[in-house]
């Protein structure tokens, strides 16, 4: 049942602070990521959780202990560190068997426990090699196995994959997701690419100015993204800025400022009321002659494209703002197309804009 | 492409460098220390002979030959250079873990501290030192001129071992401490073996400095406590054989030590203690 609750944590570095009253429960077995982009407190919230540092204020527990000001080394945690962080000066076996033999555990045990831990990270064989003798991949799964060995109670990951190439940073995700369900373990995973955090997390926790913007699973932030920046953070979207004219119980329309009136299924919006619409690509249909639905429908114009292989990256411009979509290379003939854009209502994102009113 | 022709010519010029900065002197001095005779214009000595090695070395007694025995001021130096460089070092390797690795609120004003008996001349608080020696007793006393070594190295030995500790990425400290290291098991199960090359190094910096010491054993060991560098001072200027076998006697520990550590001498480790 080790839990990892957060209350209230604070971490102030000057004038910055690096983590801002950030309350989080974290559950037994559960994976969490922290997501968000370069310096928004996600890696000083990791080491607070660590012991690495000590918050300026609030609590911090690991299970029913209370452990802000319990040093790391009695915490029982895993931590895998970004650069790998192995001891050069030993072995694969040593490195693995040093937090073992502090513990004085007799010498048989350590062997199997090293054994099984190299071979739960695919490394048997690899005992006697120094780190600077493994390649990158091999050496986070050394690091892996020696936060794993100890079985801890939590296992805490700061970007691990990032000094990993793309596609052993693909398969590793994979690999340590199974390995957190096969054991079971509580972690919490720092990362600032989104689909990272989409295939691992059994829930996202999105940081930004060292403030949760908002935790849900996965689909949760992705289909119901809670602002603005939640929305540009994770997944392709594109956005537009327009006030309620219409609250009925049949639609609700929005009016874009140069005069685009779209019409979206959210509820509980009240006249007048400043919203920002977001909208991804795959809500989105485009055709080159115009539709006979005339509803959401709008005229746009191809402004730039991107060449990703099976399809474009597009920039239309629709009246003022820009929409990004994927079109299938063989349909794209020129800038300046003409085409028509079809805004699905059920699926586009509305989010309030506080406090302005117009 | 550029590299490939300037390689062999920068390591030429290194070389040739070496040779005319060390070897052309060393040279010299090589030739003083065997010199019976050798009287201006003469290029090479007119009469060689060992006889200032072997008065030096004790092992012939010639009044006709000024050179006296090395071995009590070796025997000195030898002693207060390895005690003054142990307690130096058991000093400067706590003093540079702090530096390195410790968030200390007053690092700047401890570092100022630190510096200041470089900045100032050294002389003056030397003679100045000399009444408290006194009256503690230490002045003319082998402890005495140890405690001044040691004053005179803590500022290198701590230099070049902060370096030493900077090096070491802090994760490499961290990961000790989250598989259950203390500080202290972590400081010396990881943070010494990585960082005992450096720490070497500042220890031949140390011991070589003790050894060649001279302001300070002047003022205050004189003339109790003789040390090489003592009486290299008093053979200079009118005795250039008997200097020139204590000049190279004063080389051999220093040579021994150096390519003791050649292997592990890297550069970063004499790296900026202010990173
Ligand atoms: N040891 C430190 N000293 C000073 N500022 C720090 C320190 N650690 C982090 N910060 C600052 O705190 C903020 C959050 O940093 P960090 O947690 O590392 O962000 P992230 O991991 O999300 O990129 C940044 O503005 C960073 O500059
Ligand atoms: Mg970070």
């Amino acid at each position: 049942m080790p839990q990892v609750k957060l209350f209230d944590v604070t971490k102030r570095y000057g004038k910055v602070t690096a983590v801002d009253r950030l309350s989080l429960i974290i559950e037994d077995q559960e994976m969490v990521t922290f997501l968000g982009p370069s310096g928004c407190g996600k890696t000083t919230t990791l080491r607070c959780i660590a012991g690495f540092v000590v918050p300026d204020a609030g609590h911090i527990f690991i299970g029913d202990q209370d452990v802000t000001n319990i040093p790391p080394e009695r915490r029982d945690i895993g931590f895998v560190f970004q650069n790998f962080a192995l001891w050069p000066h030993m072995t694969v076996y040593q490195n693995l068997a040093f937090g073992l033999r502090l513990r004085k555990l007799p010498k048989r045990e350590i062997k199997e426990r090293v054994h099984d831990a190299l071979a739960l990270v695919r490394m048997t064989g690899l005992e006697d090699r120094f780190p600077r003798q493994l390649s990158g991949g091999q050496q986070q799964r050394v690091a892996l196995a020696r936060a794993l060995v100890l079985r801890p109670r939590v296992l805490l990951l700061d970007e691990p994959l990032s000094n990993l190439d793309a596609k052993l940073r693909e398969e590793m995700r994979f690999e340590i997701r199974e390995l957190q369900r096969q054991l079971q373990i509580t972690a919490v995973y720092v990362t600032h690419d989104q689909a990272e955090a989409l295939v691992l997390s059994d829930r996202i926790v999105v940081l930004n100015h060292g403030r949760i913007e908002q935790i849900g699973t996965p689909q949760e932030i992705y289909q119901r993204p809670a602002s603005q920046f939640v929305a540009s953070f994770i997944g392709l979207c594109s956005f537009m800025e327009a006030h309620v004219v219409e609250s009925s119980a049949e639609r609700v329309l929005m009016r874009t400022e140069d005069g685009l009136v779209i019409e979206t299924m959210s509820k509980g919006l009240s006249l007048g009321q400043a919203v920002t619409l977001a909208l991804r690509p795959e809500f989105i249909d485009v055709s080159w002659t115009k539709p006979e639905n005339s509803q959401n429908v709008f005229q746009a114009q191809l402004v730039r494209f991107a060449y990703l292989g099976e399809n474009l990256d597009c920039w239309l411009k629709v009246g003022k703002w820009d929409v990004r979509v994927h079109l299938p290379a063989s349909r794209v003939q020129k800038l300046d197309q003409q085409l028509w854009v079809r805004l699905n209502p059920e699926k586009i994102i509305v989010i309030p804009t506080e406090g302005v009113l117009l | 492409m550029g590299i490939r022709w300037q390689k062999p010519i920068f390591k030429a010029l290194a070389i040739g460098l070496f040779v005319f900065i060390v070897v052309g002197p060393l040279s010299s001095v090589v030739l003083w220390s065997v010199a019976i005779k050798w009287y201006w214009p003469h290029v090479l000595p007119q009469e060689i002979g060992l006889a200032y090695w072997k008065q030096a070395l004790g092992l012939q007694r010639d009044w006709a030959i000024a050179a006296v025995s090395i071995w009590d001021a070796f025997k000195n130096s030898m002693i207060v250079s390895i005690v003054a460089t142990v307690i130096t070092m058991a000093l400067a390797i706590p003093a540079a873990y702090a530096l390195a690795k410790l968030r200390l609120p007053l690092k700047a004003v401890f570092l100022l501290l630190f510096l200041m008996p470089k900045v100032f001349p050294q002389q003056p608080i030397f003679v100045n030192l000399l009444p408290v020696f006194t009256r503690w007793g230490l002045a003319g006393t082998l402890p005495g001129v140890m405690l001044i070594h040691i004053l005179v190295c803590l500022l290198f030995g701590t230099w070049i071992s902060t370096s030493a500790f900077k090096a070491i990425p802090e994760s490499l400290e961290e990961a000790a401490r989250s598989v259950g290291a203390t500080r202290w098991q972590a400081f010396w199960r990881i943070l010494m073996p990585l960082a005992a090359p450096g720490l070497l190094v500042s220890t031949v910096f140390v011991f070589v400095t003790s050894l060649t010491e001279f302001t300070g054993t002047f003022f205050l060991g004189l003339p109790f406590v003789t040390t090489l560098p003592m009486l290299l001072y008093s053979a200079s200027g009118y005795n250039m054989q008997f200097a020139s076998v204590l000049a190279l006697v004063l080389l051999v520990p220093s040579l021994l030590f150096m390519v003791l550590t050649e292997r592990i001498f890297r550069p970063e480790h004499l790296g900026s203690l202010g990173r």
